[in-house]
């Protein structure tokens, strides 16, 4: 069966004509060509996939994108208004935070949604929001450091 | 996956009549976590999937003094970790949902959910069952409960029959305190490979009425009565604990799995259970006789 | 060689690429599309042995939506692989459960999907063969049935004297390890893409890390001329050895692209990544080992059995690895080492980073540990008393230059004696979770015991020729702006080597590091490399990079010192401003240099170029003796551990790492390297297994595939030792697989300082540690 699905994705307003098995996932990069949301293992497991949706963090792997009618998605594509780094964003690259790339679109969107909670959280919160965050690059070391460099400055809130 | 019709309907009411006129090619979708994932891998025959995600009635939860805490089937695990009725009433359902699988997945799993998913390791069921957790269920003939000890009745199988809705969780006011252990090789991530709830009442200062509940030891959740024989009463003494741990280790029926084998969770209740009961009777401000 | 003066080598250069990474834009091969593309799919095998006696793709070809189906009616005649023994299809015979039956091509991923469950295969079962021991017993099915019997290779190594070895030991310690099957596990599933030109030339979209090698072991496979393949690497979620060979998906790929005459991109799902990817090769370790009584190392006799799977790939050579550990890692006067690697139905085994090291590095390091024990010495103390020296050569005939091993276990032994700091992470508390168990529980905190151990790594530091060429090329292209472009055959492949690679040209010819691009990822641009692999790419690339920049400053201080008139040996660039030393104001900006150099008559403009083989030895065919790298580089790690006796939970509190890389380059990029490979160390010594039954994967998934997330990770710890290799572009060694290598070892060790029990199998699962201390309980009371 095909739905009419109406969501905001990172501001702009989309209006698609869906086939009920897609998920989230599939239409982000699929249809709306949002190759920054990573495929990792299509089972919510790896976080690769991680995005906003209605302000909280899920796995678009493992939401229906007709669940999604009327709601707003962020994702990593949408999180800069101008096309410049966000501090997270920056601090990630400056202290070492990335090697293959592919986990860091996750790892940015579920740091974000921590922030927007808590914007100073300890070094035990990080570590635990960012649990569902598979990395096999970095050890995780430089991506807690870049997030906890954050702690107590202003929350970005997507 | 195959195809399906999907719906989302606004009231319970209607739920209930899309159910009935689905029959056997319906099902329900909470947060989705569990069944996706059952649908990816060709699971389920489903051509109709009934989405609760707009019924207001679900999301609720309430509770009063008096008759304690009503836990609606679609409020979800982030929410649990939050709501400040759950931290003041009952503190072990937050942290439990704390510690299950990860931020992404509690955005969107809910109570229901992983209930009616009925995993024999189901995180939320030993705690809910240490609290003398009822379930309420809702069909078109009117609303009913059991006990959370008969819901589940295989793995993977509840008592809800066909065009039934598990509506909410109840749970009595709570007397005393409840702690859930889970063993997993990691912080988070993991089923349990064995889960162990105690729920110790409190009168007088003394401790008394133990409720022993197991997860991932038995084809569903289990309450581990022999074992509570061991601590009622209002004497329980440390090795009345010792006791009462190596019953609950001999009463369940753990299994050989990827996971880990019989023998090591068998073990591991014993641990637990004798870690859960000393846990309790240390922070709780009662005496413990030896 | 002492540190010369530098201003950005040496500095925490952030990774060139991050910023595309860290928007989401950097393209990986699942991002690619072309015009018209396809998608394919893979029909596995059902068996793990069988006769082939039918494949019918009648109703697949039917289903609306199908392009072509594929069998090995399509393949070329060629076999491929490192030991020539696998065809893209399978045709007659399956081998395991991971055998690649048939092919499907269709407008989506779904229609090819549907379509695989449409094809009909009909098979012969045959007896299958689950492990190289039943294998190796007389009268086993033979695997390859064109061959005597299932053993592919044995090796065999010595040097010294045994009998001596043994005469002069005052202990003699035996033991046998038990290493499992792991995955690289990348989060970045396997997937290339193929596309055949008008022109009939073949592109592959590939997150290989061995370009040239695939392009030429491709174009045998097909039957193509190698100069009608191009391999352009996409951004590589992961590789850690993945890539290091030529898999039958990848001809499959230019297979189905050239049936359907459209590009075809294939697309490893998760299951398939655990299933139908090379993994770490399990091993069946006897080891023996002594020492005398003044603590010094007399032997070590090893044999390993290793399970190579159906089909053989370049991970069958991680033998030389373990032999060269344990020959090489101490001295040792008299070594023995035999390995065979053995066919099995088993899933094929191949690189995975530490390709052998990690494995021998766990029981070379447990004996040492028992050894020490045994003869009453401090377990660093006896490291040291055996460690290598620089400019020394072990009787393997490894010409180690500079060795920071002696400073690498100091500063691991130091580190054992400050607590560790931070404490419980969130619901962890040795696995058991859930309230936050009060630490004056007596009866809890005696259950948990803590201990310390240590382990040592060498690992090749400057190349590994295990191939006849162990070079790279590079040209460096400075334009009229004084932009820099270094082209070089090495890839970037996430470890940071591009930004490396960088920092050294811009050192090299006194550029700011913004202004040099790096172009490594297309076969048709890029000089030779024999590929990414054995640490190599900072030194082998490094070397050819500076010699490229340094060919291109000659260029340009030979146009500089006319217009400046000096010698060129007068000259310095700096900040891209060429100056004469001493002069400052006699300068030029490099951009008007190459600019006037281009822009007259005969002129020239400015291209460097560099190739850069080192001056190693294949080894010996017989002795396996040569020096086979231009540099060695040493570690150490200490592990504290925190075992709870009740549950067998053994917790990681602290790593701290000490490696010897020579020169870092970049120290930011060395520190990711080591925490990388850590994490999957830990996931080795605890949590990760591929659990293979009857040739099949029972946990496919991130599920029960149990890679340590942040939440679980230690504190960890890294000490960079600089030694200063002469040979390596600033004195630099290589760093990139030592992280994980001894990781395991100094779990193992301190789990035994803790509790008193030794594992020797891994991953050290709770069941085994409770069983083992169980053991322990029953000896101690016996």
């Amino acid at each position: 069966m095909k739905s009419l699905v109406t969501l905001d994705v990172n501001g702009d307003q989309r209006e698609l004509y869906l086939d009920t098995r897609r998920t989230l996932l599939d239409v982000l990069r699929g249809d709306l060509g949002l190759m920054g949301v990573h495929r990792g293992c299509d089972s919510g497991e790896c976080g690769a996939c991680t995005v906003h949706l209605d302000g909280l963090p899920v796995a678009a792997c493992l939401v229906l994108a007709t669940e999604c009618d009327g709601a707003r998605v962020v994702t990593v594509e949408g999180i800069t208004e101008d096309g410049e780094l966000t501090h997270l964003q920056r601090a990630l690259v400056d202290e070492g935070g990335i090697q293959c790339g592919f986990c860091t679109p996750g790892m940015v969107m579920s740091a974000m949604a921590l922030l927007s909670q808590n914007s100073n959280p300890s070094e035990s919160e990080v570590r635990a929001a960012l649990a569902g965050n598979l990395c096999r690059c970095t050890g995780y070391l430089k991506i807690v450091q870049a997030v906890l460099s954050l702690a107590g400055e202003q929350a970005e809130v997507a | 996956m195959r195809a399906f019709d999907y719906h989302a309907p606004e009231t319970i009411p209607a739920a209930l009549d899309l159910l009935s006129q689905l029959g056997d090619e319906a099902t329900i979708l909470a947060g989705g976590t569990d069944l996706l994932l059952r649908m990816k891998a060709g699971e389920l025959r489903t051509t109709g999937v009934v989405s609760l995600r707009r019924i207001a009635d679900l999301k609720k939860l309430e509770f009063s003094p008096e008759t304690g805490m009503r836990l609606g089937a679609s409020v979800t695990l982030r929410e649990l970790t939050r709501s400040p009725l759950i931290h003041r009433h009952y503190p072990c359902l937050a942290q439990t949902a704390g510690i299950m699988a990860s931020e992404q997945i509690r955005s969107r799993a809910t109570v229901g959910g992983n209930l009616c998913n009925a995993a024999p390791s189901a995180d939320l069921a030993p705690p809910l069952l240490a609290l003398s957790a009822r379930a309420l269920i809702i069909g078109l003939e009117g609303e009913r409960q059991v006990a959370l000890e008969e819901f589940f009745i295989g793995p993977g199988e509840t008592c809800l029959k066909p065009g039934e809705l598990l509506r909410a969780v109840l749970l009595p006011t709570p007397r005393g305190q409840t702690t859930y252990l889970k063993l997993t090789p990691r912080a988070f991530m993991d089923p349990a490979v064995v889960g162990v709830a105690v729920s110790l009442r409190q009168t007088n200062g003394d401790f008394e009425n133990a409720r022993i509940a197991l997860g991932g030891v038995a084809p569903t959740p289990m309450r581990a009565l022999q074992a509570e024989e061991e601590l009622s009463g209002s004497d329980i003494k440390i090795e009345k604990i010792e006791t009462a741990s190596a019953v609950a280790a001999q009463e369940c029926f753990p299994i050989d799995d990827v996971r880990a084998t019989a023998w090591y969770r068998r073990r591991m209740v014993k641990v637990l259970v004798r870690r859960a009961c000393l846990a309790l009777v240390e922070t709780g401000s009662g005496r413990m006789r030896s | 060689m002492t540190e010369e003066s530098v201003s950005i080598v040496g500095q925490r250069v952030p990774k060139l690429d991050a910023p595309h990474k860290v928007s989401g834009r950097a393209v990986y091969g699942h991002d690619v599309r072309l015009p018209g593309m396809l998608h394919g799919r893979i029909l596995y095998s059902q068996h793990p042995h069988a006769r082939l006696l039918r494949v019918d793709t009648t109703r697949a070809e039917r289903l609306p939506g199908v392009k072509c189906v594929l069998t090995a009616a399509d393949n070329p005649p060629t076999k491929f692989g490192f030991g020539k023994d696998n065809i893209p299809f399978k045709n007659r015979i399956v081998r395991s459960l991971r055998d690649e039956v048939a092919g499907v091509v269709g407008i989506d991923l779904d229609i090819a999907e549907e379509a695989l469950a449409l094809i009909e295969v009909e098979y012969e079962p045959l007896l299958p063969v689950f492990s190289p021991a039943e294998a190796l017993t007389e009268g086993a099915p033979l695997i390859h049935s064109e061959r005597e019997n299932n053993i592919f290779q044995t090796y065999q190594y010595s040097h010294g004297d045994l009998a001596q070895g043994l005469n002069e030991s005052e202990v003699v310690l035996e033991d046998s390890f038990r290493l499992p099957y792991v995955s690289h596990a990348c989060i970045e599933t396997s997937v290339v893409l193929a596309e055949y030109d008008p022109r009939g030339r073949l592109t592959l979209w590939s997150t290989t890390q061995i370009p040239f090698l695939l392009q030429r072991e491709l174009a045998e496979a097909l039957g193509m001329d190698g100069s009608q393949v191009r391999i352009i690497q996409t951004a590589i979620g992961g590789a850690f050895g993945r890539g290091l060979d030529i898999y039958p998906y990848e001809p499959i790929a230019a297979l189905m692209a050239r049936k359907a005459g459209k590009p075809v991109r294939l697309a490893f799902s998760r299951q398939e990544e655990f299933s139908a990817t090379a993994l770490r090769q399990p091993a069946e370790v006897k080891v023996r080992a002594g020492a005398r009584k003044d603590g010094r190392l007399s032997f070590r006799e090893v044999h390993a059995l290793l399970d190579i799977g159906a089909y053989v790939s370049w991970g069958t050579v991680t033998p030389l690895v373990m032999m060269e550990t344990t020959a090489s890692l101490y001295k040792v006067p008299h070594v023995r080492f035999s390995a065979d690697c053995v066919y099995t139905n088993n899933p094929v085994t191949g690189a995975v980073r530490g390709y052998g090291n990690p494995q021998s590095t766990f029981f070379v390091e447990t004996m040492m540990d028992r050894l020490a024990e045994a003869l009453n010495f401090d377990p660093v103390e006896f490291r040291l008393l055996n460690a290598n020296e620089p400019n020394s050569t072990t009787p393997q005939g490894l010409v180690i230059g500079s060795c920071g091993l002696k400073e690498c276990l100091q500063a691991a032994a130091a580190a054992a004696d400050k607590p560790a700091g931070r404490r419980v992470y969130a619901g962890s508390i040795a696995g058991v979770q859930g309230m936050d168990l009060p630490n004056s529980t007596q009866e809890i905190s005696s259950t948990r015991r803590r201990g310390v151990g240590f382990a040592a790594t060498l690992n090749v530091g400057g190349g590994a020729r295990i191939y006849r060429s162990d070079g790279c090329g590079a040209t460096v292209k400075v334009d009229d702006y004084g932009h820099v472009t270094l082209i070089i055959g090495a890839t970037e492949i996430g470890q940071g080597s591009e930004t490396v690679l960088a920092q050294i040209v811009a050192e090299t010819l006194g550029t700011p590091v913004e202004h040099v691009a790096v172009v490594n990822n297309d076969t048709d641009i890029k000089p030779w490399d024999v590929g990414v692999h054995a640490s190599r790419t900072t030194f082998i690339a490094g070397k050819a990079a500076q010699l490229a920049a340094l060919d291109a400053q000659a260029q340009i201080f030979e146009t500089a010192a006319e217009l400046l008139d000096a010698d060129p040996s007068q000259l310095t660039a700096r900040q891209g401003v060429v100056s004469v030393k001493g002069d400052e104001a006699r300068a030029l900006s490099v951009s008007k240099v190459v600019r006037r150099r281009h822009l007259r008559e005969h002129g020239k403009v400015v291209l460097g170029e560099g190739w850069y083989d080192p001056p190693t030895q294949l080894v010996d065919k017989d002795t396996y003796k040569g020096n086979i790298s231009a540099a060695y580089s040493f570690g150490a790690q200490m592990a504290e551990v925190e075992v709870d006796v009740e549950t067998g939970m053994v917790r990681v509190l602290r790593i701290v790492c000490a490696h010897d890389v020579g020169r870092a380059i970049n120290p930011m990029a060395v520190e990711g390297q080591i925490e990388g490979g850590v994490q999957m160390g830990l996931g080795y010594a605890l949590t990760e297994e591929v659990i293979v039954r009857q040739g099949q994967v029972l946990n496919p998934s991130f599920l029960d595939y149990r890679l340590f997330t942040a939440a679980d990770m230690p504190e960890m710890e890294t000490i960079i030792v600089e030694t200063y290799d002469p040979t390596g572009p600033f004195g630099a060694k290589g760093v990139g697989e030592m992280g994980g290598t001894p990781t395991a070892a100094a779990i193992a060790n301190a789990v035994y300082n803790a509790v008193g029990v030794r594992m020797t199998q891994l991953p050290m699962t709770p069941d085994r540690v409770l069983r083992a201390l169980d053991e322990k309980a029953r000896e101690d009371n016996a």
